[in-house]
């Protein structure tokens, strides 16, 4: 039996809601603006979708964004769900210490991150300089420190998803004569892995809107779509950049839909068991 | 978030020094010898960081093809997140386009090389209310590239203004719906215009007097809030403000779609500022960064600058070429009479540390209200 909701709730619930998705609807309306500073309704036009494809410094953030994001949540998956499991497997006095080490990066401010990655790619460089050896900041300085943030965020989400279980549960899977790799590969990482991935797609997206990290360490001449856009904003946002947020919601959209259709539990499944 | 940036910004530029005096030294020891670096193409490459949106694309591709080389253009937001960036170390850039206010602390931060615009063959077209600026005497540093002016903007379908005046917004009137910019020195600045003194200011009677018509102004009922260009814009449009502080080509730039959009220079003054164009220490390729410069300077490149940013340009070989809408804008270009007699006044940086305190105390406590 479902339980009615008081009005008065559902409509605080639909003020909030409202508040959320109404600034991204009028975004989208706007994007279908015929008017090139988009305060009045200039009449429908699907030319900023054009103007867009057209542009081949969108495109080539575009790649950049898509890049970085998709090598770095790579990397700092693997790696977060190491650092995760060791967290929840194992205890020492250095979990505390650990622990704090990997909420540091979600708590300082960005601007802190940025220029800090930046003095530490100088700093290497200047050591390089001595074997003759030498890198310029772009894709691969820019990917990197992505990484450093993500996995914070993907140790931590893998960790909470195992801190409910019981860790005889891989005692037993050796007990039952599984090796260290079988009961891994069988028992544990099944167990972490709605939070694996939660915690990479939550990376992804980290990495596909940051700014203020990746301007500070993409050098010159590399630049990703939150570059782009929010550079443009003291000229005023032209409307083909309103064309290509609505893209990337229906992007967001479409990716929110996949993932909950690849994590919901099967029915029947459960029953085998 | 300023703030934040600031101080690591403070931090930075103690680590810089280190980093800065040993890339002069290699510089030296190299000399013009070094090969300029190479790219995919096989040409060179010029590496500018500028305002978003500041340049006619078709500019840029006209000297790649001249000049067989690469322009790669970054862009940057605010002058402070340029200087960080630069500070940093991350990025080599041959040129960049800060503010004038700007030039000195990059001066004293050790950024910049001399361009010794005075050699270029283009250098004469420069207007003389624009030669040898008090942030850069002798134009060692730096070359105008475009400039703004400040004026007040309004809808004419919605609203006539009475005078030219400031008075709309700091006289006695409660009726006009206004907003200023969302910056101190524009603000103040504006106020000690209204009372006949210097935006540059440093006397405490004076930016007493601005405090105390400031604090007036805002708790007025028509004060709508503190905004940027593209707002400002967009409110006029709109119809939910009568008149707004802004930065004259932000408003031409939606002037030239809607001409009801006007705007006039104060008459009692007001306030101008110049983006430069700056070599970088430590350019990969400061040869190509002059003859860009010297390119930027030609009357016909500068007019398609202007006519495609709307934004004021000191090049006298370029005012026949521009365009005749921005020429009609009697804001677009103040006389040079208005700009050498100071009723046009440059922002500049303030000298000592307690007036910027100051004015920081007066922003502060507007901003709070």
């Amino acid at each position: 039996m479902m339980r009615r909701t008081h009005p008065a709730l559902s409509a605080w619930a639909w003020l909030v809601y409202g508040f959320l998705y109404l600034p991204i609807l009028v975004l989208i309306i706007f994007s279908f603006n015929d008017s090139k500073f988009g305060a009045t309704w200039a009449g429908f036009t699907t030319k900023w979708y054009g103007v867009l494809l057209a542009r081949e410094d969108v495109r080539e953030a575009l790649t950049n964004t898509l890049l970085v994001a998709l090598s770095s949540t790579l990397i700092s998956t693997v790696l977060g769900t190491l650092v995760g499991l060791g967290l929840w497997r194992y205890s020492t006095r250095f979990r505390l210490p650990l622990t704090f080490l990997l909420v540091t990066p979600i708590v300082i401010p960005d601007v802190v991150m940025g220029v800090s990655l930046l003095m530490f790619y100088s700093l290497v460089r200047g050591g390089l300089e001595l074997t003759g050896w030498t890198f310029e900041n772009g894709f691969w300085t820019v990917m990197f420190a992505h990484v450093t943030f993500q996995i914070s965020y993907v140790a931590l989400t893998v960790r909470s998803r195992l801190a409910g279980y019981d860790r005889s549960l891989e005692e037993a899977a050796r007990d039952l004569g599984a090796s260290s790799v079988q009961s891994f590969l069988r028992v544990i990482l099944p167990l972490a892995l709605p939070g694996v991935l939660a915690g990479a797609l939550l990376a992804f997206t980290l990495s596909l809107d940051d700014f203020v990290v990746t301007y500070f360490t993409s050098g010159s001449g590399f630049r990703t779509l939150p570059v782009l856009i929010y550079t443009s904003v003291k000229k005023g946002v032209t409307p083909d950049i309103n064309a290509l947020s609505t893209l990337l919601v229906l992007f967001t959209v479409i990716a929110i839909i996949a993932a909950n259709a690849i994590m919901r539990p099967r029915p029947g499944r459960r029953g085998e068991a | 978030m300023k703030r934040t940036l600031l101080l690591t910004l403070a931090l930075l530029s103690l680590s810089a020094c280190h980093r800065i005096e040993r890339t002069d030294t290699a510089a030296e020891g190299q000399g013009a010898t070094t090969p300029a670096p190479v790219e995919r193409n096989g040409g060179r490459v010029l590496r500018i960081i500028m305002w978003s949106d500041y340049i006619d694309p078709d500019v840029v591709k006209q000297f790649e093809k001249q000049e067989n080389a690469r322009v790669i253009l970054d862009t940057f937001e605010s002058n402070e997140y340029m200087l960080a960036k630069l500070q940093g170390g991350g990025a080599s850039y041959d040129l960049a386009t800060p503010s004038n206010y700007f030039i000195q602390v990059m001066v004293r931060a050790k950024l910049l090389q001399p361009l010794e615009a005075q050699k270029l063959s283009n250098f004469g077209n420069i207007g003389a209310g624009f030669l040898n600026p008090n942030f850069d005497p002798g134009n060692v540093y730096t070359v105008p590239y475009q400039y703004a002016a400040t004026g007040l903007a309004y809808n004419g379908k919605r609203f006539t203004p009475s005078s030219e005046s400031w008075k709309l917004i700091f006289g006695d009137t409660d009726t006009v719906r206004f907003s200023l910019l969302d910056d101190p020195r524009e603000v103040i600045g504006a106020a000690l215009k209204y009372l006949g003194y210097s935006v540059n200011s440093s006397d405490v009677a004076q930016l007493r007097e601005a405090r105390d018509l400031l604090r007036r102004t805002v708790s007025k009922r028509g004060f709508e809030s503190f905004s940027g260009g593209p707002e400002v814009r967009n409110k006029l449009l709109a119809g939910t403000l009568d008149l707004g502080q802004i930065y004259v080509g932000d408003l031409l730039q939606g002037a030239a779609e809607d001409p009801n959009l006007k705007v006039y220079l104060p008459s009692e003054g007001t306030t101008i500022s110049t983006d430069t164009l700056v070599l970088l220490r430590g350019s990969p390729n400061p040869a190509l960064a002059r003859k860009f410069v010297n390119f930027v300077l030609d009357g016909e490149v500068s007019a398609a600058i202007s006519n495609y940013t709307y934004y004021g340009n000191p090049n006298t070989a370029a005012a026949p070429l521009l365009d005749p809408f921005l020429r009609s804008q009697k804001a677009f270009n103040p006389s040079q009479d208005d700009l050498k007699s100071g009723k046009v006044e440059f922002i500049n940086e303030l000298k000592a540390g307690n007036t910027t305190r100051l004015y920081d105390r007066i922003w502060t406590d507007l901003k709070a209200r």
